[in-house]
């Protein structure tokens, strides 16, 4: 495991890219994405471009908005920031992925310890 | 899951493609120079930077790709371009194209005429009627005849109706200041009849039940374009009173417009049943309507009349014996009682039209697939998946079948008007404002779910079959993969098949309908109807309450008419030939005596003296009635061959006696003076039953409509003019009714008929012609894609006659098959039929031979363009030919 990086389940970017803007306030296409690999410390394989495929759906849901501004090296980029609906979903889905990750690490844990092998 | 805010944004996203693509082209740029800057930074070459940048990145394309579907729609991109795809295809071959168009424009053309049409005629009747669905039409025996007590009795007797009403159409004059004195139609109604329908007048009231008492001040009550034509709309007619027949009546009200109920009719009044109405013996042209209460079923509403009826007829033998109500519903009261089964079997015919181009088509699609193989294949092998291949295909097809179903409607509108036109009944139509033949939004879903169901249809065998083609073999053998195998030659036959089978089941219903609809028109009527002149007239009983005053009447005027120039006779008669007669009860002199509920009924025409020879009808053995055979004389009366011949076979009939009853009450022995030749009546279809006998005016001088038939040395109809002089010098306030040459007043007996078989007539020769372009268009291509083996086989040494024979085994194979087993259908369809057809088999042989014959000359000619072309095939050419 330590040497291959890891799948991104289906959904979970999504997720990622929200809680990144919500803590980091805007940013853009680029920046969200090393702030991902940066906090996963480039554990997870990421294709920059399919970012930006995450960015759509969250927009086209109403949960970020974008808007064009420009970089601290003085070039147009197009930032993203969240939205009121998007925070309310963060929070929804924050507290689904903890309740799913402490279920899963019980199951697992109780195959491990009980399993007939 | 998709949120519908996500598809709006998506579906928005589809229409912005352009300027998406630019903002999202800037968006990546920058993405690419950070990434770029950042590698530079941490100390990597620009060129290297960059390569990292992309690397990281997952590559330009794809991400424009993925982005691309994310936020658009991409099934309907693809959508769009097979769109294009298929325009581009169609530009490429335009005879096909217009070939094909044209062709399913007829189909679908036709067959949204016809749903039209029995959709007006079956199903929405009187479309303003509140659920006219629910009314039932009722009247005794055939068309006649319900009598006022009769109507009170179902009435009050009846459980499955919410009321029930009685209707009597009249001819009425009307005068006021707002013009000369005419004729109008008027509908004599019971008080609740638009209670009952649910309709009200929009201006005045309604007709309460104090209108229809005897003795009430008359009201009228008027339709709108009446209202309009006389009065140009003026509302303060209500209240106003004009003469009707001379009688003051009050204007009440006037209902919405293009109103009519239950037929043409310009006012309404209040049916006030008279002493002489209120005669159970009195039967007239009423009808009864009544609404069936919810819940109630038609059929048990219909059998809960027919047990009415028989308690009547038990209760009232002499009067109601042999008088059971008809029921009807709207088609089978209006347009006949086998409405349902003439439309349906035109409705399957078209159906078959259809079907038939349809297996046109997909004959095309699959010999066009066949030149398109190779580039279908170079998809596939490109990574075209299967349902990608077939979804462009089938849109290819439904494109076909959009355009053939856009020029459809046109033809369908047209198809309607040129009905509408054809179906309006010759003369006077009591009905003909009822029909609602406007293609409203049903013809319209029915029409587009036709066109994607037929692109469907023909694209599916073709799309499927394609889209498993071995890439490999086709791409090597330069496309004859499709359908140069077996398979694709097997489904191209099995088309033919099918073609040829629904053409002759379709022909042969249409064949018998036809010679059906002959028998009738060519049926001898024993009368020469060319030269004669026909008018109905009806004395009004207050002008003309005594015998006398009629017959003198009618004496006068056959003076009056005689003596026009070009006139060479004039007679009466209560009925004119082919109409059906009212029968009565009679007794043979010397016969065994019956049970008056048990005897036999015979046909009673009453008639002038000139009658027969006015008509052309021969005198075969005594006399013809003359002025002595009065109220003084001996009673007598006259007999047709058939009666004669049928109950005194071998005897003559001179001076044998017959009386009649009405009821149980015997009129006089009367003496047979004469017998004639048969003149056809009641049902021409059927002259065997036809059995008659003749009583004179002057002994029977009824009150009521009599027709006159004037006999003409010049053609009838240049007579109308002087006729109508000579009634009105005589009487000027009299109706008439026409005058009508009797071929054109027989014509009604036809014009259905007729209708129906020029509608099947053209509708099969719509199936023939596209069966025939079918094969033709099967078998050309057939040759001309083996044009290279029949270049081989006159190489090496074949005969044009060996050719030849292989061409037309092929082509007439398949066709004798569809032949054989369109014969064996036509033998069960056919029977569905039978009750419509007069005096021919629904296997006639004949209908059956010559539709086989005109088939294999269609398919025979299809064969033949294509084999003269083979024949002149030069071996060098065709060699080289790929």
């Amino acid at each position: 495991m330590a040497d291959s990086k890891l799948d991104l389940l289906q959904g979970t970017l999504d997720l990622m890219v929200l809680q990144t803007l919500e803590t980091l306030g805007s940013l853009h296409g680029y920046g969200i994405a090393r702030r991902i690999e940066q906090v996963s410390e480039d554990q997870i394989l990421l294709n920059q471009g399919t970012i930006y495929a995450s960015l759509v759906r969250l927009q086209q849901r109403g949960w970020i908005s974008a808007a064009w501004g420009v970089s601290d090296n003085n070039r147009k980029a197009k930032y993203y920031s969240i939205t009121k609906d998007g925070r309310r979903q963060v929070r929804a889905e924050r507290s689904n992925w903890e309740r799913l990750a402490a279920v899963m690490g019980r199951v697992l844990a109780a195959t491990g310890t009980g399993g007939h092998q | 899951m998709t949120t519908p805010r996500q598809a709006w944004a998506r579906l928005v996203s589809f229409f912005r493609k352009k300027e998406l693509d630019r903002e999202f082209d800037e968006e990546l740029a920058a993405h690419i120079e950070l990434a770029t800057q950042d590698h530079i930074r941490q100390g990597k070459a620009l060129p290297e930077a960059r390569r990292l940048a992309l690397l990281k990145l997952g590559g330009v394309e794809l991400s424009k790709q993925v982005h691309r579907e994310t936020r658009g729609l991409p099934w309907l991109d693809g959508i769009v371009q097979d769109i294009r795809y298929a325009v581009r295809a169609m530009r490429r071959s335009p005879g096909f194209t217009l070939a094909a168009i044209a062709m399913l424009a007829l189909g679908i053309g036709v067959n949204a005429a016809v749903f039209t049409v029995t959709n007006a005629v079956l199903f929405k009747g009187f479309s303003y009627i509140d659920r006219h669905d629910r009314i039932l039409y009722m009247t005794s025996v055939e068309g006649c005849c319900v009598s006022y007590p009769d109507f009170e009795d179902w009435r009050a007797q009846a459980k499955s109706f919410e009321g029930m009403a009685i209707v009597h159409g009249v001819q009425i004059v009307l005068s006021d200041k707002n013009g000369f004195p005419e004729y109008y139609y008027a509908t004599e109604v019971s008080a609740d009849t638009f209670k009952l329908i649910g309709q009200r007048p929009i201006l005045g009231r309604d007709f309460a039940a104090p209108d229809e008492t005897p003795g009430a001040a008359p009201v009228a009550i008027l339709n709108y374009g009446f209202w309009e034509r006389r009065y140009g709309k003026d509302p303060t007619i209500i209240g106003r009173t004009v003469r009707m027949n001379g009688a003051l009546t009050t204007v009440i009200g006037v209902m919405a417009r293009g109103f009519y109920f239950p037929q043409n009719q310009d006012l309404w009044v209040p049916l006030v049943p008279t002493p002489n109405v209120l005669r159970r013996e009195a039967r007239d042209t009423w009808f009864v309507f009544g609404r069936v209460t919810d819940g109630i079923t038609m059929e048990s509403a219909r059998a809960e009349m027919e047990t009415i009826g028989r308690r009547l007829e038990r209760a009232y033998p002499l009067t109601n014996g042999g008088f059971l109500p008809v029921v009807r519903k709207f088609h089978e009261f209006y347009i006949g009682p086998h409405a349902a089964l003439i439309y349906g079997s035109m409705w399957g015919a078209v159906g078959f039209v259809l079907l038939i181009a349809c297996a046109n088509l997909a004959n095309l699609m699959l010999a066009r697939a066949m030149v398109r193989s190779r580039e279908i294949s170079l998809r596939i092998a490109l990574g075209a998946g299967r349902w990608r291949i077939i979804r462009q295909l089938l849109i290819e097809s439904l494109m076909l079948s959009g355009l053939g179903g856009f020029f459809g409607w046109w033809i369908a509108k047209w198809g309607t008007h040129t009905y509408q036109l054809a179906a309006k009944a010759p003369g006077y139509s009591w009905f003909d404002h009822v029909l609602d033949y406007t293609m409203d939004y049903r013809v319209f879903v029915y029409l587009v779910a036709i066109s994607i169901g037929t692109g469907i249809l023909f694209g599916l065998a073709p799309a499927t079959r394609l889209s498993k083609l071995d890439v490999n073999s086709t791409l090597k053998d330069g496309g004859r993969g499709a359908t140069g195998g077996g398979r694709g030659k097997h489904l191209s036959a099995l088309l033919v098949i099918a073609e040829m089978a629904l053409a002759v089941v379709l022909l042969a219903g249409a064949g018998v309908m036809i010679r059906s609809f002959l028998n009738v028109y060519t049926a001898d009527l024993g009368v020469q109807t060319e030269k004669i002149l026909t008018a109905g007239l009806n004395l009004p009983v207050a002008r003309y309450s005594h015998a006398d005053a009629r017959v003198s009447f009618y004496d006068l005027l056959q003076t009056r008419v005689e003596a026009i120039p070009g006139v060479e006779s004039m007679a009466i008669a209560s009925y004119i030939p082919t109409w059906n007669v009212q029968r009565f009860p009679f007794e043979l002199a010397g016969a065994p005596p019956v049970d008056e509920r048990r005897r036999p009924k015979i046909s009673v025409l009453i008639i002038s003296p000139a009658y027969f020879r006015t008509l052309g009808a021969a005198v075969l053995s005594g006399r013809e009635f003359n002025e002595g055979d009065g109220v003084l004389g001996l009673p007598v009366l006259i007999v047709n061959q058939r009666f004669a011949s049928r109950y005194w076979p071998g005897e003559n009939p001179l001076g044998k006696r017959v009386r009649l009853f009405e009821g149980n009450m015997p009129g006089p022995w009367r003496t047979v003076v004469g017998a004639v030749s048969n003149i056809a009546q009641n049902d021409v279809a059927r002259p065997e039953s036809n059995f008659l006998v003749y009583l004179p005016y002057r002994q029977m001088p009824y009150e009521g409509g009599i027709n006159v038939l004037v006999r003409a040395r010049v053609p009838p109809g240049t007579l109308g003019n002087a006729f109508r002089q000579e009634v009105h010098a005589l009487d000027s306030d009299l109706p008439m009714f026409g005058p009508f040459t009797l071929a054109d007043r027989l014509l009604v007996n036809y014009w259905d008929r007729r209708l129906y078989g020029a509608l099947f007539l053209i509708f099969a020769a719509i199936a023939l012609l596209l069966a025939s372009l079918g094969l033709y268009s099967v078998i050309a291509h057939s040759v001309s894609r083996r044009t290279q083996e029949i270049g081989i086989r006159m190489a090496i040494g074949a005969a044009a006659r060996d050719v030849l024979k292989l061409i037309f085994v092929q082509g007439l194979l398949p066709v004798g098959i569809g032949l054989t087993i369109g014969l064996g259908a036509s033998l069960a369809v056919n029977r569905v039929l039978e009750s419509e057809l007069v005096q021919v088999s629904p296997s006639d042989p004949i209908t059956l031979v010559v539709v086989s014959v005109v088939l294999i000359l269609a398919a025979l000619l299809g064969c033949l363009i294509p084999a003269r072309h083979a024949m002149r095939v030069d071996p060098v050419i065709a060699l080289r030919h790929d």
